[in-house]
């Protein structure tokens, strides 16, 4: 299952009378929104909506009645488990050889603020202002020891660019950790405070 | 032949405003309450004054500050000799002229001398003089990160000695701690301020930093940084000023500071700046 549609279960779940619209659905062979929303005590609008969620996530399925009135549709439950099972190791962002030989460096004026450690050997919070006008907000990123060791040996703004993987090693941080400092890299990218080069200045 | 500077020329005052700060508190003084606490006034500021710079002695172990120190001590007691006697015939007399006048020419002569062979000079000029030698190339690129400029092989005891050298000579304060020695270069007219505490965290300020591991880092502070007359290249400037203290710590280590004190020397700044 993929991100987004477990939070769209687990937003259903967690609503207050999900687990009684749950129970009529069990019981009953069939039921419509508005049989729902007068046994619930709920408004017409909220019964329908968590229903068709459901409906949209397969979990029940629709029918629709064609009586003397307007049809309508009635609902029947179609999953009796319902399993939220999310493979947490598919958001893990492997480093691939040309994420760790992009060169990069600081990008000159970024107008970030570097906390360094007492230790004076890491950094370990950048302040960056983001947003315009009356948007503009100061954001604190605190970083990881490793992600603090590789900012501070980042090159400097119009110093020579260098690949992720040899800040890392100058750094001394494993190669086990490249997905955590690929993560900074491309949030500082984003934020204008590290810029990669696609060709090296000589 | 003249040499060419890339520092800007030294405006600093604040190395003078405050020693004669003394000559507007003592008018006041005098103006508001008379003479007499003019004089007083007086006496106490020379033992304040003399004070300070007990601490900076403390803090450096520069001998040369004694006598700095002795000088406003002296003085202060001679004021609060004068204010008493202040219209009697005993002012005038030899034995007090006498007593002052020796305490003049002495201090005179001997804080003159101080001066002249820069013993009292801090020499925060000389550094960032000494580590712009090298960079010529113009293209900025300031960042407030620190840069580690490379390693150097030495015992935690050499590290020591050479940041208690670098604060007998005033080349810069050293602040330590069971895993750092950090370096701080005070140009002349700062000193009160760093001293005192006014400046904020020293790790704002310009430093070089030997670490347990033998590692050195650099940082160089904004205001040091636009204290030169070009935007020379940021990433070449730190590692030359770490440069600066690795080549001093090696010939620190091989019994050869005078070189050290040598090398600034030769750069012939003026001894007030």
């Amino acid at each position: 299952m993929d991100f987004p549609t477990a939070a769209k279960y687990a937003s259903l779940l967690s609503k207050a009378y999900a687990e009684d619209i749950f129970k009529l659905l069990v019981n009953y062979q069939a039921i419509s929104a508005s049989e729902v929303a007068t046994r619930l005590d709920l408004h017409i609008k909220t019964a329908q909506d968590f229903l068709e969620s459901l409906e949209q996530l397969g979990v029940v399925s629709k029918e629709e009645i064609l009586e003397k009135k307007r049809p309508y549709y009635r609902f029947i439950l179609k999953q009796t488990r319902l399993l939220i099972d999310i493979n947490l190791m598919q958001v893990k962002r492997e480093p691939s050889q040309n994420s760790l030989s992009s060169h990069i460096r600081e990008k000159e004026n970024a107008g970030a603020r570097f906390t360094v450690a007492r230790s004076e050997d890491y950094i370990t919070s950048v302040t960056i202002w983001t947003g315009n006008g009356r948007e503009r907000e100061e954001r604190k990123i605190k970083l990881t020891t490793p992600q603090g060791r590789f900012l501070y040996h980042l090159p400097f703004p119009k110093a020579e660019p260098l690949t992720v993987d040899v800040i890392m090693q100058k750094a001394g941080i494993d190669e086990s950790l490249a997905p955590e400092i690929l993560d900074l890299v491309q949030l500082l990218e984003k934020y204008n405070v590290i810029e990669a080069l696609q060709e090296v200045p000589k | 032949m003249s040499i060419m500077r890339k520092l800007k020329p030294d405006r600093n005052i604040n190395g003078v405003i405050i020693p004669f700060s003394i000559v507007p508190i003592f008018g006041l003084a005098t103006l508001f309450f008379g003479l007499h606490v003019g004089l007083i006034t007086l006496a106490i500021w020379m033992f304040v004054y003399s004070l300070f710079y007990m601490y900076v002695f403390v803090r450096t172990w520069n001998t040369a500050q004694l006598v700095v120190c002795a000088e406003g001590a002296f003085f202060g007691f001679m004021f609060l000799v004068f204010e008493p006697n202040f219209g009697t015939n005993s002012v005038g007399s030899r034995e007090f002229k006498a007593a002052y006048i020796s305490g003049v020419i002495f201090f005179g002569i001997l804080l003159v001398s101080l001066v002249i062979t820069r013993r009292l000079k801090w020499r925060g000029r000389e550094i960032f003089e000494l580590a712009a030698e090298s960079v010529d190339e113009t293209s900025n690129g300031y960042t407030s990160r620190p840069r580690p400029v490379g390693k150097v092989e030495y015992s935690t005891q050499e590290a020591h000695a050479f940041a208690l050298f670098c604060a007998r000579h005033l080349i810069a304060l050293p602040y330590m701690s069971s895993k750092n020695i950090t370096l701080v270069p005070i140009k002349m007219g700062d000193e009160f301020s760093r001293l005192l505490g006014l400046s904020g965290d020293y790790r704002d300020a310009s430093w070089v930093n030997f670490d347990v591991s033998g590692e050195v880092s650099v940082h160089i502070a904004q205001k040091d940084y636009l204290d030169y007359r070009e935007p020379l290249a940021f990433d070449q400037l730190c590692t030359s000023f770490g440069q600066v203290f690795i080549d001093f710590i090696e010939l620190y280590t091989k019994g050869e500071g005078v070189r050290v004190i040598d090398r600034m020397d030769n750069l012939k700044l003026s001894f007030l700046s």
